[in-house]
């Protein structure tokens, strides 16, 4: 029976090949997944399935550089009180080592919503949106240094080498999009410290990793035919008939079945990604809304960074992390000029996350996806110098919108400086072990042997937290 | 065996039954993903099993003297006696083509040439076979193809990744370092004797030239990710070695040794305590630039430059008399080093020296650093110091201290020089930048003694020593990298390091030191003297660098409990793995221990080193080991599917001297190896996944093999071998920090993928689309994935255009007649002549405009091989 299945292989349908890499061909990969006590072929091509999920797709606003909460969503009176007198904790030894004196936040900060959550003026339009955020005020990581924290972040793990979010949730679920790949990076112009290793698919096959999605240029690396498409189709037809006689000649071998599948599929992309990039079909008032024609051309940017991730949900692809365009105050580190950071960087996501969160829910899609917003630390209460703040991994802001989170809520709490987790602290690995929750898997059986261990993304770690959820 | 503390056993996973094999459902899955997968699942691991039971694994068992069932080649014998069993026979030879591609492809990574298409013919021989096999392996093209195997094992990349990226400088060179191991067909056992101690051979092995060999191919620990400013050195330090000892244990004895890092391997015979007795001996050696053509400075021409020395500046102060140091210690002053000591009673610092730019004493007297200056500097330094510049300054070299815990906030060092540079290690971190570690770094340009404080006040309690370099290559991360390699001239002294509770460094006499000498009024002889001592001094030869080991001080780590470095347990002295090292020899307290842990690791009696190696070649050969999992023989691994080949070819492959050709001549001459690859129907119930090899597999070219082979066809192929890495164009290099700065061709020069640069964070987008690895692990066996990136690649990016067109070219060249063009180009792509089938539709395709010249005639053939190019029998080896 089992020999039948991978004779038929080549019947599998092409979503198959795409989303998964039905390749036969990923025969040699080093590894295998393990653990898994329900494992499905459901109608939607999952490995896995621990549990009926609640969400669909994740959409990751990486943050990249790691904001501050105590400017944007982490309200502490004692910061504004006590703005430039020494800090009142010990602290912890920092990246740049110039801890100065308390520092309050650089704008003011209203409670919106019925939830009543704080936000930033910085954060206009967001701040609009608050009773559908689920703020965890008490995040905490394991580095503090970039490289570390984004590696922790993305793969669960502090150093190069393990699969991304995206590759795990892609490999396990894989794809119900048809014509692109599960895990997809929507690149803003900068890839953060750590490069494209921390979108990459680590030890699970290569098909898992993100693909990455520039604004400029090409969208996908090699996606634009440099040949008339008459003359493309005539030689597709030759590699066909080529390839049939080989066939014919040689028989079955599923291994080039596969490649043949994939050849072909290549070929339909070639059309389906200019189609999920051209927004020109959105309505006006969509691209307006988004911030796709505003004057900041990094809200611009980025608003159509929001637009694409919503029509990647949309056509069914698993996992979709927008990074930050280059705003010349390098990402959301602000070890100095905070307040010319911070505005340059809240005026490039305001509008468009706000409008990403009203878009997906007045299309029936918040439901099924989760938005997720943060960076890799936080930073710290106390000033770097005398207008930054360096990086602090004790305790920072995150939030989920969508994808069955409580909305309108606020979970855990720093100190009263904003500066460690103290109430309800939440790991990177809870963050995780929630997030596949929801979408179905119990992170503690998602496991992939390797290099003669079964690893996950959760590593020993991580608790699935149920306050959040719905 | 010490008991392992009950606490240690926590398990890992909440219920270690639960990693077992997937149920029937995940199983079915599986197949339909990856059929090959589906090799005998992997046994149940004998969680909680004694440690002593835990021997009974046939791994750790030693190798044993098979006899071959009776065959015309014994590894048919053994191969065939399996398939008997399942009653199926070995599959027919290959097609002679087939067999051609497959070769040279799998032995030198590129198409047949037409002229080995014609010189092995329709009806080759077995004869014109071993000729064949014979050429490829004695081609250099071999160790090109085959260094690539190895360079997976070792993470081969040539920057440290993290924040910036930074360069590990020189790194390329170990590559060359293997392809020439690979052609000279060195044993393998001082292969694998060179990678663990290759720095500490009394005599290491050496070119024609006189360069080291041995000493190169220690780079390969230093591929390790390196982290910039962590906020806790010794985690890192910790992190770093666990990846050192991860690649160790993988990659010559196939085992999972870093399993063992915070209990017990939960599997292996590895109790945690083998895990820190074999960091021990990462954490006594240290990182340094090697020259690979030092000159021993007994020998006579390195002496005769300290004589020429000695004479010039006599010359020039007759009477000079020795000057005291003038440094007078204080009780609280612990002094670590003092080259005034040296040699004397007073003497218990221990100095590491490595290369030859300081000689083997402390210079006392007067020196001239660069007699070619217009105005050579004649200078005397105060008391004895480590000096780089008494035989010229281009001398490579530095010289350290042993490691010393700092219990003090202040290191003092008395020392002098010209752009070099002091460091202060500590825990073994070279990258001494802001925020954290920048003032751990000092330049040193100034020439007369003085002191340099450091303030080490956050690294109380930690381990370091202090290091004086005096070379051109730029140190890890070097802050003054921008600055590329150091100058000629530069040069450094070093005297005294001392930890002190004082700010303040010890109260020194001063004293006059700088002669300048004019030599516009210069005597004869003094020119003379200055000549005598340039020749000398040119006569000693200048040598380049390579990253690689060096000795410092023989430190015990102690074991971390559950791999914590805060909380460390009872003491893991130096040694081998307990389980294959019986007689528990423990290193040297004076080294690093490195040579007897070489020779643990190839002692007779440790089954592993040969086993795997010849495991590997089995993988690379048939696309799966006879153990799947090639870099892990452990209970969590495969088992054999022919134990008694692999032993035979195990002691086949130690008796012929660790010879790696020998023993892949041996499998590429088997029939086994030379069977057809097609699928088989009678075969398709009994051996299905052909775990018992009724058949070749079809295997897809590797990243390397693609775009080489690209090159090959389109002739733009440069078969040069060796040198530095080229860089990739500057536009396929992602916006982020660490940017190479340097940038190649579209088409790498057309050089062999073996040379395109490697760097972390800017790995080649191409290559990587085709599942080259990353650089982080121990990657015996690739993932072979099938992605659209490849496709959209092979259909649409700009090399293969380039290329394709360049072959269109090739063929139109060839000859008017469209036949016989295609004739060529189905030689070059596909190794054998178009079927009258196939040459239907070529000929309709090219013929479509049939007076087509010039552009028009290049666009339909570049058309016409762009879609050979596309097809899958180009991008497979059956």
């Amino acid at each position: 029976m089992l020999r039948q299945a991978a004779n038929g292989f080549a019947m599998l349908p092409l979503a198959h090949l795409l989303g998964r890499d039905a390749s036969a061909q990923t025969v040699a990969s080093n590894g295998s997944l393990g653990n898994n006590t329900i494992a499905t072929d459901g109608n939607d091509g999952s490995l896995v399935r621990h549990h009926a999920p609640r969400a669909r797709s994740i959409i990751f606003l990486y943050m990249d550089g790691a904001p501050s909460g105590q400017d944007l969503f982490d309200y502490k009176e004692r910061l504004v009180k006590e703005n430039g007198k020494p800090f009142g904790l010990p602290k912890e030894p920092t990246q740049f080592n110039k801890a100065g004196n308390t520092l309050g936040p650089v704008a003011k900060f209203k409670q919106h919503g019925e939830s009543g959550q704080w936000i930033s003026d910085l954060l206009p339009n967001l701040a609009k949106s608050a009773d559908k955020l689920c703020v965890v005020r008490s995040m905490y990581a394991d580095f503090s240094e970039h490289t570390n924290a984004n590696y922790f972040l993305h793969t669960g793990h502090g150093l190069q080498g393990r699969p991304s979010m995206g590759a795990w949730i892609g490999y396990g679920l894989g794809s119900d999009a048809k014509n692109l790949p599960a895990f997809c990076v929507l690149n803003g112009g900068l890839v953060p410290p750590g490069g494209v290793d921390n979108f990459h698919s680590g030890f699970l096959p290569a098909h898992s990793q993100g693909s990455l999605f520039r604004m400029e240029g090409d969208a996908v690396a090699n996606i634009k035919p440099l040949e008339s498409d008459a003359r493309q189709r005539k030689q597709l037809g030759l590699t066909r008939r080529l390839n049939q006689i080989a066939i014919e000649a040689d028989g079955h071998d599923p291994a080039i079945d596969a490649a043949i599948a994939n050849h072909e599929l290549a070929f339909r992309m070639q059309t389906a990604v200019p189609d999920l990039l051209e927004i020109d079909g959105e309505s006006e008032a969509t691209r307006e809304m988004y911030g796709c024609n505003d004057e900041y051309e990094h809200t611009r940017t980025y608003g159509r960074q929001c637009l694409l991730a919503r029509r990647l949900v949309e056509r069914g692809v698993r996992f979709v992390e927008v990074t930050m365009p280059d705003t010349g105050s390098d990402r959301w580190d602000q070890h100095g000029k905070l307040k010319r950071g911070l505005d340059r960087n809240c005026k490039t996501v305001d509008k468009p996350v706000a409008a990403l969160l009203a878009d997906l829910e007045a299309r029936g899609l918040l439901d099924e996806t989760i938005v997720v917003f943060g960076g890799e630390f936080g930073r710290t209460p106390f000033a770097q110098g005398s207008d930054g703040r360096d990086h602090n991994p004790f305790g920072f802001t995150m939030w989920m919108a969508g994808g069955g989170f409580k909305a309108g809520t606020s979970y855990g709490a720093t100190d009263e400086y904003g500066y460690k987790a103290e109430q309800n602290p939440m790991s990177i690995h809870d963050l995780h072990a929630t997030l596949l929750w929801q979408l179905g898997i119990d992170h503690e059986r998602f496991v992939y042997r390797f290099g003669g261990r079964d690893l996950r993304l959760t590593d020993v770690y991580g608790n699935v937290v149920r306050d959040l959820l719905a | 065996m010490p008991r392992p503390h009950p606490m240690l056993l926590a398990p890992l996973w909440p219920n270690p039954l639960l990693a077992l094999p997937p149920l029937l459902t995940a199983l079915l899955m599986l197949v339909v993903l990856a059929p090959a997968n589906l090799a005998q699942s992997t046994s149940p691991g004998p969680d909680e099993m004694p440690m002593a039971e835990r021997f009974n694994h046939w791994a750790w068992q030693p190798l044993r003297v098979v006899t071959p069932p009776a065959a015309e080649h014994p590894v048919d014998g053994f191969i065939a006696a399996k398939l008997r069993a399942i009653a199926l026979q070995p599959a027919p030879l290959a097609k002679p083509h087939e067999q051609l591609r497959r070769l040279w492809f799998d032995l030198v990574g590129l198409p047949p040439t037409p002229e080995a298409l014609k010189r092995f013919g329709e009806h080759p021989s077995d004869a014109d076979y071993l000729r064949e096999v014979n050429e490829l392996l004695a081609s250099p093209q071999f160790g090109e193809r085959w260094a690539r195997h190895w360079l997976d094992l070792m993470r081969y990349c040539e920057t440290l990744g993290h924040e910036f990226d930074f360069e590990l400088p020189n790194a390329w060179r170990y590559r060359d370092y293997v392809i020439r191991a690979l052609n000279q067909d060195l044993p393998y056992d001082q292969f694998v004797r060179e990678h663990i101690a290759g720095d500490l051979l009394s005599e290491p092995r050496r070119d024609q030239d006189g360069n080291n060999e041995s000493v190169q191919a220690t780079a390969s620990w230093w591929f390790v990710e390196q982290v910039h400013s962590p906020v806790d050195s010794m985690q890192h330090q910790a992190d770093r070695i666990d990846n050192q000892i991860d690649v160790f244990g993988k990659a010559f004895l196939g085992m999972t040794v870093a399993c063992a890092r915070c209990h017990d391997h939960k599997f292996d015979a590895i109790p945690t305590q083998d895990y820190y007795s074999l960091f021990g001996f990462v954490q006594s050696s240290r990182y340094v630039q090697a020259s690979l053509k030092e000159v021993p400075p007994e020998s006579d021409a390195y002496q005769t430059a300290l004589t020429r020395q000695r004479e010039f500046s006599n010359l020039w102060l007759p009477d000079a008399k020795p000057v005291a140091s003038g440094v007078t210690f204080r009780d609280e002053d612990v002094v670590i080093a003092d080259a005034n000591d040296h040699n004397s009673e007073r003497d218990n610092s221990q100095w590491f020296v490595s290369n030859d730019a300081f000689g083997s004493a402390p210079w006392r007297g007067p020196f001239c650093a660069n007699p070619n200056d217009e105005k050579p500097q004649l200078r005397q330094l105060p008391g004895a110091f480590w000096l780089s510049a008494t035989a010229g300054t281009q001398r490579e070299g530095t010289v350290a201290t042993a490691t010393f815990p700092l219990e003090h906030r202040y290191v003092h060092v008395r020392t002098a020089g010209d752009h070099s540079r002091l460091k202060l290690i500590v825990d073994g971190f070279h990258i001494t930048r802001n925020p954290i570690y920048g003032d751990l770094h000092r330049d040193i340009d100034q020439q007369e003694a003085h002191w340099i404080t450091f303030d080490v006040q956050m690294w109380l309690g930690h381990q370091a020593h202090l290091q004086a370099i005096d070379q051109r290559a730029p140190d890890l991360g070097d802050p003054r990298h921008n600055r590329g390699n150091y100058p000629d001239h530069c040069w450094i002294a070093l005297q005294s390091v001392c930890n002190s509770p004082h700010d303040s460094p010890p109260e020194t006499a001063s004293l006059p030191q700088v002669v300048v000498a004019d030599l516009a009024s210069a005597k004869p002889k003094w020119l003379e003297a200055k000549q005598s001592l340039s020749d000398a001094v040119a006569a000693l030869p200048v040598s380049p660098t390579i990253p690689a080991m060096a000795d410092g001080s023989g430190i015990d780590s102690h074991v971390y409990l559950r791999g914590d470095h805060k909380r460390p347990g009872e003491a893991a002295p130096r040694r081998f793995l307990s389980a294959l090292d019986a007689a528990a020899t423990t290193a040297p307290k004076e080294t690093s221990g490195r040579l007897e842990l070489a020779n643990s690791v190839l002692a007779k009696t440790n089954p592993m080193p040969p086993r795997v190696l010849v495991n590997r070649l089995w993988h690379h050969l048939f696309g799966r080991g006879l153990v799947k999992s090639v870099d892990n023989f452990g209970a969590l691994g495969e088992l054999p599917t022919h134990p008694d080949l692999l032993d035979w070819l195990a002691q086949d492959f130690t008796n012929h001297g660790w010879s790696i050709k020998h023993s892949i001549r041996r499998i590429v001459t088997s029939h086994t190896y030379r069977q057809r690859s097609r699928r088989r129907q009678d075969a398709v119930a009994s051996d299905g996944d052909n775990e018992l090899l009724h058949r070749q597999n079809v295997r897809p070219l590797e990243a390397e093999v693609l775009r080489d082979t690209l090159l090959a066809i389109s002739g733009r192929l440069d078969s040069k071998l060796y040198g530095q890495s080229i860089e990739q164009p500057e536009d396929a290099v992602t916006n982020a920090r660490g940017r190479p700065g340097r940038y190649g061709p579209l088409d790498g020069d057309g050089r062999r993928s073996i040379y395109l640069a490697i760097r972390r964070n800017f790995m080649p987008e191409m290559l990587l689309a085709f599942d080259l690895p990353t650089p982080f692990a121990t990657v015996g066996r690739r993932n072979t994935s099938n992605v659209p990136a490849q496709s959209l690649a092979l259909a649409n990016a700009p090399l293969v255009h380039e290329l394709c067109e360049l072959f269109a070219k090739r063929v139109i060249e060839h000859s008017d007649n469209h036949a016989q063009r295609l004739q060529l180009a189905y030689e070059l792509a596909f190794a054998r002549k178009p079927s009258a089938q196939e040459m239907k539709p070529l000929l309709e395709f090219v013929g479509q405009n049939q007076d087509a010249k010039g552009e028009e005639e290049v666009r339909i053939w570049t058309d016409a091989v762009h879609a050979m190019v596309n097809t899958t029998e180009f991008r497979f080896r059956r």
